[in-house]
């Protein structure tokens, strides 16, 4: 079987925009830009769900690659 | 069980009961667990911050306390400064009498690590003790030392000979 670190890779791009997003996030709270507080906690949620699906479609992926062998 | 040494000896079956199958794919999927857990985590970080901004931005922004008399105008001398908490009891400021009618306050909590800042006269700064922070006293932002953000401004008015505090400045975004 040949190894897909696309999963991984993408869950580290995900994770380094958590990071980046939530820094801009508290320095626009005291910013007191709200709004961009908004948009900044709508994206870190949004990244959730796509994590969840990066992660399910590698793991049907792996279990696709063992039940043939 | 044999004695030891005849049992790596012949087919190297000593580990004929651990099933190493899948071992590799679960481990990275394993740790992909552990990357989507941590995404989780931000995503629920975020929401304290995101509710704060949200409730702030619900008509709670720049909302006009009760007007606070800070001090008569008798009291402070040109040049001189007085301590006062506002809006509530926990945000020390400080206000400033620049000239004849020129007064200027801040909420004098150092936006570097929230020490108190206090007016030096002398050098016509304001001066945070902990970091060597200064900031403008006419505009309260940040002029040295390791703050990046303004003081928060509040608008003060005089009205009968005294001096009241009535808002505070939102930054300019
Ligand atoms: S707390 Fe004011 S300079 Fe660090």
């Amino acid at each position: 079987m040949k190894r897909s670190y696309v999963g991984v890779i993408g869950l580290s791009v995900i994770l380094l925009a958590n990071i980046i997003f939530t820094q801009l996030m508290v320095h626009q709270f005291f910013f007191q830009n709200y709004d961009a507080v908004l948009l900044y906690m709508a994206s870190n949620i949004i990244l959730f769900p796509v994590a969840i699906l990066i992660y399910k479609k590698e793991r049907d992926k792996g279990e696709s690659g063992y039940a043939k062998k | 069980m044999k004695d030891k040494k005849s049992i790596p000896a012949k087919d190297d079956n000593y580990t004929h009961n651990i099933s190493r199958n899948n071992e590799r794919s679960l481990d990275r999927r394993g740790f992909m667990k552990t990357m989507v857990g941590a995404a989780g985590m931000f995503a629920v970080a975020s929401l304290p911050w995101g509710t704060i901004a949200a409730k702030e931005l619900m008509g709670l922004s720049d909302k006009e306390y009760p007007h606070q008399k800070i001090v008569d105008v008798k009291d402070i001398a040109i040049g001189d400064s007085v301590e006062f908490h506002f809006p509530s009891e926990n945000d020390s400021a400080v206000l400033i009498r620049l000239s004849q009618d020129k007064y200027v306050a801040y909420q004098n909590a150092c936006t570097h690590l929230r020490c108190p800042v206090y007016w030096v006269k002398e050098e016509k700064e304001m001066i945070c003790p902990c970091h060597h922070g200064k900031f403008d006293v006419v505009t309260g932002a940040p002029t040295a030392g390791p703050p990046r953000r303004p003081l928060p401004e509040i608008i003060v008015q005089v009205d009968n000979e005294s001096v009241y505090a009535v808002r505070v400045k939102r930054y300019e975004a």
